[in-house]
C-alpha cells in the first residue's frame, strides 16, 4: 500500500480524496512506588481518507494499513448521507518550508534513556523526604505524520516526544507533576521530582478557610483547566456558527480585560506538536484570537470555513493515530500585563478538581481547589486544607489584576500564572 | 533475558465504530471506521512486558511466539517482581439483543435521528445537535495457562444537545441514552423534547448560592457520588500504591450504617463484562456492606499484592493494557421515600443529572457538578438553580449520608482513567447528605 496507490484507487470515484497516514512507535515505563513494574512497547499506525464529491464529504479510518481498500470504500459511501457545502477545494502544494519543527533525533526509543529519566526524577523527588512516590512514568515516542491529497499536495514530517510524570503522597496530602517536550534535553526530571514532593510534603496539616472573596493566583496548570474547558471550546469557529459559544456575535467586542491578549503560535519552539501544516495541509500561521481585550478571530477547519462563508485559518487538528480533522489550535498563548503576582497576600491555586465541570455556555464554575497556598511575603506559606472556587471564566478574563513574567507550556497551552480580585472561595471553616 | 515467561495472554480487539454527528439540521458525518488491535502482555523474571500492535499481526501460533518474546524484550526494563494470583476463568453468556444495530442500515438510523433533532426545536434554541455512536467489537483472548475465550458485543447510544439563550443568557440541555440492548434511537422524542425544556427552563435559573447545607442528590448524581468518591479509591492498583485514602480500611465502619455500595461487571448494564479483560470470571463486588469497607476491586496482580476482594476488574480499551476498572456501580436501595427525605431534608437543594465529577483519591477529596438543582423550602422543591456543584472529602461524606432512599436507578456513561475510556453505569436511590459543601457561582 502506498499513498499514491490510495489516490489513485479513489480518482475517478470521487471528486477530492485526502490521505492521512500516521506511523510511530513509543516506548514506557511506569513506576509503582520507586520501582518500575512496567516495560511497554507500542508499535502502531492510522489511516484516514476522506474523500468529497460534489460538496459531500466523507471520511474513514482504520489501524490496519492492509484494508485500506475497506476504508476508502466506506469513506465513499458515508459521503453520501452529509449535507452539502460549498467547497471550494483540498489545499493545493505551497511553497513552505518542510524542515520539521519538533523533531529531536536525541529522542530514541533506547531503554536506557527512559531510565536516566526516571533516575533523575527520583532524585529530585528526595527533596522532600516527607513525601513518598506512588506511581509515575516516562514515556519516549517517534512519528511520522503524512498528509496527501488529489491536488498533489505531499507532506510528510517526523515528530518526536518526551513526557515524563510523577504522584507523590505525603500523609493524605498529594503532589503530582508533568513534563513534557519534543526536545529530549528540555525536559526537567530533576525539577518534575522535586515538585511533586514539594506539593505533597508542604499540603500535609493545612487549615480551612473561611468562606469568602479573595485575591487569588492562578497557577499555569489551574488557568489551564479553565480555559479548556471554556474559553477554547468557545474560539471554534463551528462552535460559533451553531449558537453553542459564549464569543458568538461578539466579533469586535471587547471580552476580556484590555492587557489580555490571547494568540495562537503555530511556530512558538515552546510548544510539543509545531508543524508547518495543520491537520488537513494547510499552511498555518499566527493568529490572533483575543487582541488586547477586543475578540478579533476564530478557528476554522476547511469544512466549517466553506460551510459558513468563512476563510479556512488552518485550525484543523487531529488527534492520535487515525484521528478526523476537528477545530483546534496550536500554540495558545495568553498575554497580560506582568506584575509581580505573588506580591501582596492572596490564595495560590496550583490546581483544581473537576475544572471540566465548568459550564461551556455560560463561564460559570464551582470547583474543588487542589494543592491551594496561602500567599505570605512574597511566597507560598500555610497550606490551606480544603475549598471551592466559584466564578466565572469570562468574568474573571475580565477583571485580571495582571500575570506573571515565567510561563509554563502544557501540551498546546502556554500560560503565565495570573492574579485575580475578589473571587468567591467557599470554605469549609 | 529469560527464554520463558513466567506468564503471558494474548487479547486482539477488532471492530466498527459507525458515528453520525447531526448539526443544527446538517448531517456533519454519518459513517464506518475500522480497527484492529492486539496486546500483548508477559511476565518477565520481574516485572509486566507489555507489546502493543496491530491485529493481524497476532493471526497465528507461529506469530504469538515472536510478539511473546517482543513482550518479553520490553520487560527487561523493570526492576520489581511483580506476583498474580490464580483466578477462576469463566464466560457469561452475551445477552440477546432487541433490534440488532448493525442490521439496520446507516441511511435508515441518519433519517431516525434527523426526526429526533427536529424534536428539540423551540422558540429561543439557538443550537441542536444529535449523535450517534455505535461500536461492534469481538474480543479474543489467549492465556498461557490455556485459558481462551472470543465473544463479540455490539454497544451503542446517542445523545441529544439543546441550546437555549434570550436576553444574553446562555444554557444547555443535554441527554443521552447508552446500551448493549439493542438499537435505541427509535421513538425517543421524550429525550430531546426533555433537553431542550431544560435548556429553557435554565434561562429562568438563579445561580446557585454557594455554602454548607443539606443537599439531596438525584439516582443520577447518586450515582456519580458512588463512582467519583467511592469507587475509585476502592481500585486495588490505587491502594496497592499507597494512593488511596480507602487503604488499611477494610472490616472498618467508614459510613453510615444505611450505604451499600457494589460494582458489579456482570450485570447486563452497559458496564457488563462477560469475562474481565486478563481471563478473570466476573462478578459482583461490595466494596461496603452497611457502612463497613468490605472488598477492593481487582485485578489479578493487585489481588495477589494486597488482597480483599476478588479479580474480574481488570479492563482496558483496544491496544491498550488492562487497568483496575469499575463496570456497574450503584448504591443499593435504603426505604426512605422520596417525599420522606424532602421532608426530613426540610431546607437545603436538590441536585439533579451530573455534569461530570473528578476525585483525588489519595486526598480524599472529590467534586461533581449538577446539571440543575431546586432550592428545598420547608419540604418542598421551590426555585430552579444552575451551576451547582458538591465536593467534599470521602470519608466524612460517606458519614454524612442520613438517608437513602428505596428508588435506585443506573444511568450509562463513561468513564477515564490513565487515558483509557471504559462504559460503565453509575446509580443510586436519592440520598439524603446533611451539611454539604455546595459551590455555586453566587456565593458571597
Amino acid at each position: 500500500m502506498s499513498v499514491e496507490q490510495i489516490l489513485k484507487a479513489a480518482q475517478g470515484r470521487v471528486d477530492e480524496a485526502e490521505v492521512c497516514i500516521s506511523t510511530g512507535s513509543s516506548l514506557s515505563a511506569d513506576l509503582k512506588q520507586r520501582q518500575i513494574e512496567i516495560g511497554s512497547l507500542s508499535e502502531g499506525s492510522g489511516l484516514v481518507i476522506r474523500v468529497i464529491t460534489d460538496g459531500q464529504i466523507g471520511i474513514s479510518s482504520t489501524n490496519t494499513m492492509d484494508t485500506w481498500e475497506q476504508c476508502l470504500d466506506a469513506a465513499v459511501a458515508s459521503a453520501r448521507f452529509s449535507d452539502r457545502v460549498d467547497w471550494k477545494g483540498l489545499p493545493k502544494p505551497a511553497a513552505i518550508d518542510h524542515n520539521p519543527l519538533a523533531y529531536d533525533s536525541a529522542v530514541q526509543a533506547r531503554p536506557e534513556i527512559l531510565t536516566n529519566l526516571i533516575s533523575r526524577m527520583l532524585s529530585g523527588a528526595d527533596s522532600h523526604p516527607d513525601a513518598v512516590v506512588t506511581g509515575g512514568s516516562v514515556s519516549i515516542s517517534c512519528a511520522t505524520h503524512t498528509i496527501a491529497n488529489s491536488t498533489g499536495l505531499f507532506y510528510e514530517a517526523p515528530e518526536t516526544n518526551v513526557t515524563v510524570s510523577l504522584e507523590m503522597i505525603a500523609g493524605q496530602s498529594t503532589g503530582f507533576e508533568y513534563d513534557t517536550s519534543w526536545r529530549l534535553d528540555a525536559i526537567n526530571p530533576e525539577h518534575v521530582g522535586e515538585k511533586a514532593a514539594f506539593f505533597a510534603a508542604s499540603g500535609q496539616e493545612g487549615e480551612e478557610i473561611s468562606t469568602g472573596s479573595y485575591d487569588v493566583v492562578l497557577s499555569p496548570t489551574a488557568l489551564s483547566h479553565l480555559l479548556e474547558a471554556t474559553v477554547i471550546p468557545a474560539l471554534s469557529g463551528r462552535n460559533v456558527h451553531t449558537g453553542r459559544s459564549f464569543f458568538a456575535g461578539k466579533n469586535g467586542q471587547k471580552v476580556m480585560d484590555e492587557h489580555v491578549s490571547l494568540i495562537d503560535d503555530p511556530f512558538d519552539s515552546r510548544g510539543i506538536g509545531n508543524c508547518p501544516w495543520d491537520g488537513e495541509g494547510m499552511p498555518v500561521q499566527k493568529t490572533s484570537f483575543v487582541d488586547h481585550g477586543i475578540l478579533s478571530s476564530f478557528a476554522y477547519d476547511l469544512k466549517t470555513a466553506y460551510r459558513y462563508g468563512e476563510h479556512p485559518t488552518g485550525h484543523a487538528v487531529r488527534s492520535g493515530m487515525g484521528g478526523a480533522p476537528g477545530i483546534g489550535h496550536h500554540n495558545l498563548i495568553l498575554t497580560a500585563d506582568t506584575i509581580d503576582v505573588m506580591g501582596d497576600n492572596a490564595v495560590y491555586i496550583h490546581d483544581l478538581i473537576g475544572a471540566h465541570t465548568a459550564n461551556p455556555m455560560s463561564g460559570d464554575f464551582s470547583v474543588e481547589l487542589s494543592n491551594p497556598f496561602h500567599i505570605n511575603g512574597g511566597d507560598l506559606d500555610k497550606p490551606i486544607r480544603t475549598g471551592m472556587l466559584s466564578g466565572n471564566v469570562f468574568d474573571l478574563l475580565s477583571q485580571i489584576d495582571g500575570c506573571s513574567k515565567e510561563t509554563r507550556t502544557m501540551g498546546s497551552l502556554i500560560l503565565p500564572s495570573v492574579r485575580c480580585s475578589q473571587v468567591s472561595i467557599v470554605g469549609r471553616g | 533475558m529469560p527464554v520463558d515467561p513466567r506468564y503471558y495472554d494474548i487479547r486482539r480487539v477488532s471492530g466498527e465504530i459507525t458515528q453520525v454527528d447531526i448539526d443544527n439540521g446538517k448531517v456533519e458525518q454519518a459513517g464506518t471506521s475500522f480497527y484492529d488491535k492486539a496486546t500483548v502482555r508477559v511476565l518477565g523474571d520481574l516485572g509486566w512486558g507489555i507489546l502493543s500492535v496491530p491485529g493481524h499481526r497476532s493471526g497465528s501460533e507461529n506469530l504469538h511466539k515472536d510478539l511473546i518474546s517482543q513482550a518479553l524484550s520490553a520487560s527487561a526494563i523493570t526492576n520489581e517482581r511483580v506476583e498474580i494470583s490464580p483466578v477462576p476463568s469463566r464466560i457469561h453468556q452475551i445477552p440477546r439483543i432487541g433490534e440488532d444495530p448493525r442490521q439496520v442500515d446507516i441511511e435508515e438510523k441518519v433519517k431516525i435521528l434527523l426526526d429526533l433533532e427536529k424534536s428539540a426545536a423551540a422558540d429561543n434554541i439557538v443550537s441542536r445537535r444529535v449523535t450517534y455512536i455505535e461500536k461492534a467489537e469481538n474480543v479474543f483472548f489467549i492465556d498461557s495457562s490455556g485459558v481462551e475465550y472470543q465473544y463479540e458485543l455490539c454497544r451503542c447510544g446517542f445523545s441529544v444537545l439543546a441550546v437555549a439563550s434570550r436576553g444574553g443568557v446562555v444554557q444547555m440541555g443535554y441527554e443521552r441514552d447508552h446500551t448493549i440492548s439493542g438499537l435505541n434511537i427509535r421513538h425517543r422524542h421524550d429525550l430531546a423534547r426533555e433537553s431542550a425544556d431544560r435548556a429553557l427552563q435554565l434561562l429562568d435559573a438563579r445561580p446557585a448560592k454557594g455554602g454548607m447545607m443539606h443537599a439531596i442528590l438525584d439516582p443520577e448524581l447518586g450515582g456519580v457520588f458512588a463512582h467519583e468518591a467511592v469507587g475509585h479509591a476502592a481500585e486495588g492498583d490505587l491502594v496497592k500504591e499507597g494512593n488511596s485514602v480507602l487503604k488499611g480500611k477494610i472490616g472498618e465502619m467508614i459510613g453510615s450504617s444505611q450505604i451499600t455500595i457494589v460494582d458489579d461487571p456482570s450485570l447486563v448494564e452497559f458496564g457488563f463484562c462477560p469475562v474481565d479483560d486478563e481471563g478473570s470470571a466476573t462478578s459482583r463486588t461490595e466494596i461496603i456492606r452497611a457502612g463497613k469497607m468490605q472488598s477492593y476491586l481487582h485485578s489479578k496482580e493487585t489481588l495477589a499484592k494486597i488482597g480483599d476482594g476478588i479479580a474480574g476488574h481488570c479492563r482496558g480499551m483496544a491496544g491498550e493494557m488492562p487497568i483496575v476498572r469499575m463496570s456497574n456501580t450503584f448504591i443499593e436501595n435504603g426505604d426512605a421515600s422520596f417525599e420522606e427525605i424532602l421532608q426530613t431534608c426540610k431546607d437545603g437543594i436538590l441536585l439533579k443529572g451530573s455534569r461530570g465529577g473528578q476525585v483525588d483519591p489519595g486526598r480524599g477529596m472529590f467534586q461533581f457538578n449538577a446539571e440543575y438543582g431546586y432550592l428545598i423550602e420547608g419540604g418542598e422543591c421551590t426555585t430552579m438553580v444552575r451551576d451547582v456543584s458538591l465536593s467534599g472529602e470521602i470519608l466524612q461524606t460517606l458519614h454524612a449520608v442520613s438517608m437513602v432512599g428505596n428508588d435506585r436507578a443506573l444511568h450509562p456513561g463513561y468513564c477515564g482513567k490513565g487515558g483509557q475510556t471504559v462504559p460503565v453505569t453509575d446509580g443510586a436511590p436519592h440520598l439524603l447528605l446533611e451539611n454539604a459543601v455546595v459551590g455555586g457561582s453566587d456565593v458571597c
